[in-house]
């Protein structure tokens, strides 16, 4: 019997410059010498056994976020997989341009590589990394959406995402150290300080935009007694977009960047501010494309630094938010690296009322921002919100206003879910968190 | 691509809502539309010379400016900044400027 007939809504074609100039350069020979070069030498047989070892059972489904904002076949994450690198490993490299450009849209929007599915594959497929597979070839083709091409083209002249010149970066600290003495008066950003015990890096819209992290930052290290110091040269942003859009040889010369200036500072180790993605491309994937089984120079990422701090008692709490709160799990700092107890201990610490969301640590649903789709930009905008509708009903069920989120990209990502399905709810970081509820001594103020 | 009906104009914009044909479709109307979506009560000479001095910088630089070189142009410390423009300079007076969303992590 037929299935009686229902009105689709109808969807408007995305039209993404990068995608359709790209996509109009290609020729079926570039597209097969590119695509058997990747799953011949770089990818060796891992491919092919990836999608050999695939038995459809479909478990993946559920896990994806996208699929269980839409519900259809080609919205789970084994669904991403036929669609691209199952019909590129069948066909031998002989697809169409046209092929290539939905390839990207797959891959680049419609995965997070958040890695919840490989977390749910019985066979421990990293799903993942079969889309970022997909996107290194997309890149290799240059198919790539223009407004993270643009973030990438930025990291390759400047060495950080936002085109902060050398001295518009140095200026910034000295400006924020300005405004932060009024507050403390021996409050230092001391830039370039050889044999500091700590570096501290942070992501290219701080300084561009969010200067007050940079400020609040300073705060906390000058309150907690830390010898510390920020990079004067490039070297300073730990993003890497070039992870995202597969553009590896760059990965790589971002994060020996990174490293090297610490080296060159002869510090003992490397505090990064609150950004999920940055710290995948240092603790995963940009130390491992050179070579190095884990980062040359310790690095930690901010949570586990406050953590730390407050365990040891160099900063203690005066006040805790009374205000219920609940936390959001970024991916790359939780099913990538297990920091989700210590997040707890710092709400707990900072906070008198907190509610879990559910699914929560490392079952948590992805903010639909990260793996580089928020950077895709505003074309790709209300289908990534309409994507994580999941999201929306797993906020709205914890009856809160404030969430936690110790992630820039999470930050947008959720903004944009809260204004669009009206759920009144505020994001914060935890240095905000700790920024009114940490006690400043008294000694150090003016 | 959607566009915005606003007391009798029609602006085309992207989906993060700035204006997508650039200073070449902005006006005052446009203003007067972004004041009611960013929940700005008056739209002041401080939003102006904020709205006059990003314009003048994009139209040299093709890019938005750093918020130290907004900051120390108009004379606004960053919290000042932030009262104006409660999304902030990236994506609250940007946009009101009518210049291009930012690209990058945000």
């Amino acid at each position: 019997m037929a299935v009686p007939a229902t009105k689709l809504k109808e969807k408007k074609e995305i039209i993404d410059v990068g995608l359709e100039e790209g996509a109009a350069r290609l020729t079926y020979e570039r597209i097969e010498q590119v695509l058997n070069r990747v799953i011949n030498t770089e990818m060796a047989a891992r491919m092919k056994v990836y999608v050999d070892t695939c038995i459809h059972c479909g478990l993946c489904s559920t896990a994806c976020h996208y699929y269980l904002s839409h519900g259809t076949p080609e919205s789970a994450p084994v669904g991403k997989v036929k669609q691209t690198m199952w019909e590129i490993l069948e066909k031998k490299g002989k697809v169409s341009p046209e092929f290539i450009k939905r390839a990207s849209i797959i891959a680049s929007t419609e995965c997070n590589v958040c890695r919840r599915c490989s977390m749910y594959c019985p066979y421990g497929i990293d799903i993942a990394y079969i889309m970022a597979t997909v996107r290194r070839i997309c890149h290799l083709l240059g198919v790539t959406p223009q407004y993270i091409q643009d973030t990438a083209h930025s990291h390759s002249a400047t060495m950080n995402q936002m085109w902060v010149k050398e001295d518009e970066w140095i200026d910034t600290l000295q400006w924020q150290e300005g405004e932060a003495q009024a507050e403390l008066p021996s409050l230092r950003i001391a830039l370039d300080k050889e044999g500091a015990d700590i570096m501290y890096s942070v992501i290219g819209p701080e300084p561009k935009f969010r200067a007050q992290l940079i400020y609040q930052a300073a705060t906390l290290l000058t309150a907690a007694g830390v010898d510390w110091t920020m990079p004067a040269s490039p070297g300073w942003d730990n993003s890497d977009m070039c992870m995202f859009t597969g553009d590896f040889e760059m990965m790589g010369r971002i994060k020996r960047t990174h490293f090297e200036t610490a080296a060159k500072l002869r510090v003992k180790k490397i505090v990064m501010g609150e950004c999920g993605h940055a710290f995948r491309s240092v603790y995963d994937a940009g130390n491992r494309w050179l070579g190095w089984k884990m980062p040359p120079i310790p690095v930690i990422h901010a949570t586990q630094f406050y953590y730390e701090l407050l365990k040891e008692g160099k900063i203690k709490i005066a006040r805790k938010l009374k205000e219920p709160v609940t936390l959001h799990d970024p991916c790359n700092i939780v099913r990538g690296r297990g920091l989700h107890e210590m997040m707890r201990y710092l709400v707990n610490a900072t906070c008198e009322n907190f509610v879990e969301m559910y699914p929560n640590r490392e079952q948590n649903h992805c903010c639909c921002a990260g793996g580089g789709v928020i950077n895709c930009g505003p074309p790709w905008k209300t289908k990534r919100v309409e994507s994580n509708s999941i999201k929306a009903e797993q906020l709205a069920a914890t009856g809160v206003h404030l969430c936690i989120a110790p992630c820039h990209n999470c930050h947008g990502g959720l903004e944009d879910i809260i204004n669009t399905y009206k759920l009144n709810m505020h994001t914060m970081f935890f240095i905000d968190v700790l920024m009114k509820t940490m006690e400043i001594p008294d000694s150090l103020k003016a | 691509m959607a566009t915005i009906d606003f007391k009798g104009k029609t602006y085309e914009v992207d989906e993060d809502g700035f204006l997508a044909g650039g200073l070449a479709d902005w006006d005052e109307g446009w203003v007067d539309y972004v004041k009611d979506i960013e929940g700005i009560p008056v739209v002041g000479d401080e939003h102006w010379k904020c709205v006059n001095f990003l314009q003048d910088y994009y139209k040299k630089n093709g890019i938005a400016p750093m918020v130290r070189i907004f900051s120390k142009v108009t004379g606004y410390p960053l919290k000042k900044i932030y009262e104006l423009f409660p999304s902030g300079p990236g994506k609250g007076a940007c946009k009101m400027a009518g210049l291009p969303k930012p690209t990058g992590c945000v």
